[in-house]
């Protein structure tokens, strides 16, 4: 009877027609349904050549998400050639075979597009949210600069420039951002996260138009990537849409990764280095769990137990009660493969980094001994799931929550998954990662002092 | 007297936002006494219900909570976020922290500190740095000159009693709005609404005494902010701007976006685009009670800092002197229509817009009639407003940078200097 079937034989149904006339690599196939929170669900499709597809329909407002994810990102890169995932991400606001130079942000704009990408250890991503009429023109453009970018020198220069500006701006003129790339590069031998996302600057500077172009067709294929859609839109406009415009584009040859696991550390590395900063800072960058690791929810609880607002111990000690630090900060790495505890101590004028330590070490020694309190678990599980909900508010919020985690984990309501597992954690369970992760044999410290004309002084 | 409460409702989160938001902010600060708004805000927050900091925080934290406060320069506001089914308690608390902050002279002393502390660090942040002097410089002798945070000297200069009085005379019924948005309904926003006002004394309504700014003296002003070892300048170039309430404000603000409102206009296209100069150009026209300024921000390194503040201010010049065009307006008014989606997207949106009209006096409608008004701006009302508000004889620039190797070079990039001063990064007035 018309009107009575179920949502699932209703989809079998349309799916069946959009097959019967898909492109070559367009047939998609329905994965399955998975609950994003209280009241949506994100239903997941894949493409013939491999483009997953995930669709979260959200009828807040009239407006749509559309987040194109590629599984590229600066770990996948080699010595040498360091920074380019993240140049591409620029490249690709180019040209391309029917866009000219800056096309394709004017047309953005004028949909009234709020645009823009990023890109870390493990991906790049692009996002844009429109009107939701505006939704075709986005998957148009999305597809066209995924197959038809065009790479030639003077963008290649310019942009390079642009780039090069950028590291400037957020590494080299910037303490916390430059003690953060030395951390790193100190933690990790071995491993590509022991280079910094935006590239080392000799690098960025010696790109050529080629490196780009090999980049290019290696990874920015359909099945390296995934387009996650949230908005006011149902899933058979998405699927309508993304098979029209993906549906003829060939899968690539992926290449195996050339993994290269972090042996483990054995000793404390230490590390004094002067910078333009105006007090002391402590940084200090323990080996932790990659996100899908069973420890990853509990030592992200701990960190919270740790650094998560006024009343969190570090806090209390550090800025409260001792008055030694202006401010501190703790998080676990989101990463695909083991990463870093990172803390950083910005240590008031007149006390040293080595105070800040000594009280640090404590207070870790604490934690290894005896397990946190309840009432101190029972905080940090509230600040996280706030935190998680906060996150949601916009269409764009949403999308960016599915597709790092699909990206990372391959699970695109990872974040409710772990914000489930985080509520069900005990004292032990904090106590047993305090006690796994954070001997000072697997740790690196480096301790910032201010360079010649740079230290305040206290009026 | 009932107070005065906006609600938007939404069931789209299992989330509340509660924002309590004084008529007043850093310009009631008294003269020397800069900063005071600001501390006496924190010491309510951290001090509510005369319960210690870290105990109120830790009740707050339990709640799945969040309660910060914001200090700006006309405003203060008290936010508050909690999950749904803690609001009855986060309520409670909210009202025990407003009502009775104990306003402890031992956090006080702790507090001072801590900003102290906080203005050290804030020297290594270039771009504020380069921000501030351009306020200052621009707001000379103006309230909206001063720091929010205040001054080593002003901070040491507030007292117990400083406090006491400022919160006495701003956290007052009536002179706060209520704003709440997200999975609340009108009934239960408005008792609570109800309950904090109850709680507090009903005070006055801060009467705004905020001059004009006068205009800018003639000429070109340089501020150089120099710091050493810095491969990169943060730039700051503009005039006064725009108030809500001039004739030709929405013209003025579609004129920006064709300059350096957007990722793609002139500003950027240039800058950027054609001479991968800097990372960032934009170009930034913001509102308040009074006139406000309009300004340029770029950061080149610093080889690039002189031909890039010539670039910049031909920008300006042919901008002012050209006007807009026709395809631009229309192009424009494409952009500015359909991303104001965005602007109303959620709820807490919707009420920023909201608050904001109360909190800044806008005309009536400014938000909810925005669209129309800029479907009615003429290419001509565009250049008219630019020649009339935009002033490139007369402006204000300021560079953060290296004085030894920036200097030289970008006093010939000016041309037509009236005045140039070189200011140490670390000074703290």
């Amino acid at each position: 009877m018309a009107g009575s079937s179920s949502p699932g034989a209703r989809r079998a149904a349309y799916l069946a027609l959009l097959n019967e006339k898909a492109p070559p690599f367009g047939k998609v196939t329905w994965e399955r349904s998975v609950p994003f929170g209280r009241a949506l669900s994100v239903e997941s499709f894949r493409l013939e050549n491999g483009l997953r597809v995930l669709v979260c329909e959200d009828r807040s407002a009239p407006v749509v998400a559309y987040h194109t994810w590629y599984r590229v990102g600066s770990r996948h890169e080699k010595e040498g050639k360091t920074g380019l995932a993240h140049l591409f991400e620029h490249l690709m606001f180019n040209e391309t075979e029917n866009l000219g130079a800056g096309e394709l942000d004017r047309k953005l704009e004028e949909a009234g597009a709020e645009s823009n990408a990023a890109t870390w250890l493990d991906w790049t991503q692009y996002n844009i949210a429109v009107p939701k009429d505006r939704l075709p023109l986005v998957a148009k453009l999305e597809s066209e600069r995924m197959q038809r970018l065009v790479l030639r020198d003077p963008q290649v220069a310019s942009e390079k420039e642009v780039v090069a500006n950028e590291r400037r701006y957020r590494v080299d003129d910037d303490v916390e951002g430059a003690v953060s790339e030395l951390l790193w590069a100190t933690a990790f031998k071995s491993h590509a996260y022991k280079w910094p996302t935006i590239g080392w600057m000799p690098d960025i500077e010696g790109f050529t138009t080629e490196d780009c172009r090999v980049f290019y067709d290696t990874f920015y294929a359909p099945n390296n990537a995934t387009i996650v859609v949230v908005g006011d839109v149902p899933e058979k406009r998405v699927l309508e849409l993304v098979v029209k415009e993906y549906g003829s584009i060939e899968p690539s040859v992926l290449p195996d990764e050339d993994v290269r696991p972090e042996p483990p550390q054995r000793e404390e590395r230490v590390v004094h280095v002067n910078k333009p900063a105006t007090t002391e800072k402590l940084v200090v960058g323990y080996h932790a769990p990659a996100l899908g690791d069973f420890d990853h929810p509990a030592l992200s609880l701990l960190t919270e137990v740790l650094f998560g607002g006024r009343a969190s111990r570090i806090y209390r000690k550090m800025v409260r009660e001792l008055e030694l630090a202006v401010d501190v900060s703790g998080s676990v790495g989101p990463f695909h493969d083991p990463g870093l505890f990172e803390i950083y101590v910005s240590v008031r004028e007149g006390k040293t980094a080595a105070e800040a330590l000594a009280v640090l070490d404590a207070e870790l020694d604490r934690l290894q001994e005896s397990p946190v309190l309840a009432s101190e678990l029972e905080r940090a599980k509230a600040r996280t799931e706030l935190s998680l909900l906060a996150g949601l508010d916009t269409v764009d919020g949403k999308a960016s929550t599915i597709g790092f985690y699909d990206t990372v984990l391959g699970r695109p309501a990872g974040a409710f998954e772990k914000l489930e597992t985080t509520l069900a954690l005990t004292p032990s369970d904090l106590l047993r990662v305090a006690r796994r992760y954070l001997g000072r044999d697997n740790r690196s410290v480096l301790f910032v002092h201010p360079e010649k004309g740079h230290a305040g002084a206290a009026a | 007297m009932e107070p005065q409460v906006l609600v938007e409702a939404s069931t789209a989160l299992p989330l509340v936002t509660v924002t309590v938001a004084e008529r007043t902010g850093a310009v009631d600060d008294p003269e020397g006494k800069e900063g005071l708004s600001r501390l006496a805000a924190r010491l309510v927050r951290r001090t509510g219900d005369g319960l210690p900091t870290e105990e109120l925080d830790e009740k707050i934290d339990s709640l799945g909570a969040s309660l910060s406060v914001d200090v700006g320069q006309s405003t203060c506001q008290f936010h508050g976020t909690v999950i749904g089914r803690s609001l009855e308690r986060f309520s409670d608390l909210v009202v025990a922290v407003l009502s009775r902050p104990s306003l402890s002279g031992e956090e006080l002393g702790k507090l001072k500190r801590e900003t102290l502390a906080d203005l050290v660090e804030a020297r290594e942040n270039d771009r504020d740095l380069a921000q501030k002097w351009f306020r200052k410089t621009l707001f000379a002798g103006h309230l909206y000159g001063r720091s929010v945070s205040g001054t080593p000297a002003s901070i040491a200069s507030i007292s117990d009693a400083d406090v006491r009085s400022h919160v006495a005379g701003t956290l007052a019924a009536k002179n706060l709005v209520f704003a709440f948005s997200g999975d609340v309904d009108e009934t239960t926003a408005r008792a609570l609404a109800t309950r904090i006002a109850g709680a507090l004394p009903p005070g006055e309504a801060r009467v705004d005494r905020v001059p004009e700014p006068a205009p800018l003296p003639k000429g070109r002003k340089l501020v150089l902010v120099d710091k050493p070892d810095r491969t990169q300048t943060q730039i700051y170039i503009g005039c006064l701007g725009t108030h809500p309430h001039d004739e030709d404000h929405v013209a003025l603000h579609v004129g920006n976006t064709i300059f350096g409102g957007t990722f793609t206009a002139r500003l950027m296209k240039e800058v950027r685009s054609k001479r991968g100069w800097s990372y960032g150009a934009y170009s930034n026209l913001p509102y308040d009670r009074r006139r406000r300024g309009f300004s340029l921000w770029t950061f080149p390194k610093a080889d690039d800092a002189a031909p890039c503040i010539a670039l910049e201010l031909s920008l300006l010049e042919k901008w002012v002197e050209g006007g807009i065009t026709p395809r631009e307006l229309a192009w424009a008014k494409r952009y500015l229509v359909r991303s104001h989606a965005f602007a109303v997207d959620t709820a807490a949106k919707r009420l920023a817009q909201r608050l904001d009209e109360v909190l800044y006096g806008l005309p009536p409608g400014y938000h909810s009639e925005y669209l129309e008004r800029v479907q009615a701006v003429t290419v001509e009302d565009v250049n008219a407003a630019i020649r009339k508000r935009i002033t490139p004889e007369d402006l204000v620039i300021t560079v953060l940078g290296t004085a030894k190797d920036v200097l030289v070079p970008i006093r010939t990039a000016i041309g037509h200097l009236t005045s140039e001063e070189i200011v140490p990064f670390d000074r703290d007035d």
